[in-house]
């Protein structure tokens, strides 16, 4: 089967297991296995966003999101005795929280599309452009939000890991649960089938 | 626009997706640590409360082996996981082998939940889609539990492979769909019982052969079933698309996992 992208994708991903503090991380968690709560504070402080992102990537809803991830940051401490010493914590934290995220999406019985119009309207970041160029780049976003909303979930998920939060293949492998070699066919799996929707939607907007 | 759209544009525009995504409108860290302080950690193993003094003595011979695998430190824990690496699956090591009790019939103890009248309409009461070894054919029988969703097909009778002593059939397939988190079922070994990592169809898995293993499942908040606690046989464990499988037939591990293999 042709895998567009994938090649070229794949090369582009960091291979690295870890990133940000990771070293950080594993003494945070010590501390916390230990009993110090100011110590889980803090890893909760640091991946707060993260884990509400990433719920809400499945929930499309940010009350459910932020209820996702305060609930998956309750199971993960709960669970700190089974996490491996010198293990990366955000991609355990974030199966944890993604599941929760699935969990509430399924039993709110929702289609399994997510809103995410709220990305719409944040800024970028990106620096100034022309009338032209901004139009176009506007479009661009529509086409890909629309396909974005009609991925299955495992899909836009895989999506969100390696563009929206740039986690790295290893990560991405932990956080899906899954081999690193499985990573790399499902994001172009992935990619291919956005691409799909997103000219799909054109068609119907032409 | 999206087919005319180059990778770099279409990262690029993904990115500036990802960034609008919103954070979350308070810090979480309060309301973490109220749902922490209101919350009670689950027991990993329900030795506290156990009604003992209701157990047959054969029961109590097992669970004498499960107390001494989990004499276990939470790192053993920890270990068996890594190793394992299969959703919700634990495998303790022991210092013997059980001995197997006598019984060679399939007792409802094995098959319990709704009936279901075949493999789509399982699917439907599971929530999940529940696949069966097309080299096998049609089960005989087909059960769904809830809590954590649980699928259990039978294969009563197969050629070439004779019933297990432990179920008095010639396969069993147990699918079970939990959270990551979630511990669904347990396992302990004795020296006697082989561990060893497949692949089935390019998914991880492990195949315990040799002698019998201590098997129980586990119910939504991770307590065992204690009537689902039993010795297995030779048993292939693997885990594809968030659902956890086991088949359990006296055959070879080839033939476990060309068996696997079929799964449609």
């Amino acid at each position: 089967m042709r895998e567009p992208l994938g090649g070229t994708v794949v090369r582009r991903m960091r291979p690295d297991s870890v990133e940000g503090r990771p070293s950080e991380d594993t003494d945070l968690v010590e501390r916390a296995q230990r009993g110090d709560q100011d110590a889980y504070g803090e890893l909760v402080r640091r991946y707060q966003a993260l884990a509400t992102r990433t719920a809400y990537v499945i929930t499309g809803t940010a009350a459910d999101a932020e209820d996702a991830a305060q609930e998956g940051f309750t199971k993960a401490y709960f669970a700190l005795d089974r996490f491996r010493t010198g293990a990366p914590f955000r991609p355990w934290l974030l199966r944890i929280v993604a599941n929760e995220a699935k969990n509430r999406r399924k039993a709110a019985g929702r289609r399994p599309t997510v809103d995410l119009s709220v990305a719409e309207d944040r800024p970028s970041g990106d620096t100034a452009l022309s009338p032209e160029a901004a139009a176009l780049a506007g479009e661009r976003k529509e086409s890909v939000l629309a396909a974005l909303r009609q991925l299955r979930e495992e899909d836009r998920l895989v999506i969100a890991y390696r563009y929206f939060f740039e986690l790295s293949e290893a990560e991405m492998a932990d956080a899906l649960a899954c081999a690193r070699g499985t990573v790399k066919s499902r994001l172009s799996r992935a990619l291919a089938r956005l691409r799909e929707l997103a000219s799909r939607q054109v068609s119907l907007d032409g | 626009m999206a087919e005319h759209m180059d990778e770099r544009e279409l990262e690029r525009t993904l990115a500036q997706i990802g960034r609008g995504l919103p954070p979350p409108s308070r810090d979480l860290w309060p309301l973490v640590r109220a749902r922490i302080a209101s919350g009670r950690k689950r027991p990993w193993w329900p030795s506290v409360g156990l009604p003992r003094f209701a157990l047959a003595p054969a029961l109590v011979t097992l669970l004498v082996l499960a107390v001494a695998a989990i004499g276990l430190t939470t790192n053993l824990v920890a270990d068996a996981e890594r190793i394992l690496g299969l959703r919700g699956v634990q495998i303790f090591k022991v210092p013997e082998t059980p001995t197997p009790p006598p019984s060679t019939q399939a007792s409802p103890v094995l098959f319990t939940g709704t009936r279901a009248l075949s493999v789509a309409d399982a699917s439907k009461i599971a929530g999940f889609v529940v696949q069966a070894p097309a080299a096998l054919g049609d089960p005989d029988a087909i059960y769904v539990d809830a809590s954590p969703t649980r699928v259990t097909l039978v294969f009563s009778s197969r050629p070439g492979i004779p019933p297990a002593a432990q179920i008095g059939v010639s396969a069993l397939v147990v699918e079970i769909r939990g959270a990551v988190d979630q511990q669904l079922m347990g396992k302990a070994i004795g020296p006697g019982t082989t561990l060893e990592p497949v692949e089935v169809s390019g998914a991880p898995g492990f195949w315990l052969a040799g002698s019998p293993h201590l098997f129980f499942l586990r119910d939504a908040n991770g307590v065992p079933q204690m009537e689902t606690l039993r010795l297995a046989e030779n048993t292939l464990l693997w885990e594809r698309g968030g659902v956890t499988y086991r088949l359990e037939a006296q055959v070879t591990r080839d033939e476990a996992i060309r068996i696997a293999s079929s799964f449609r």
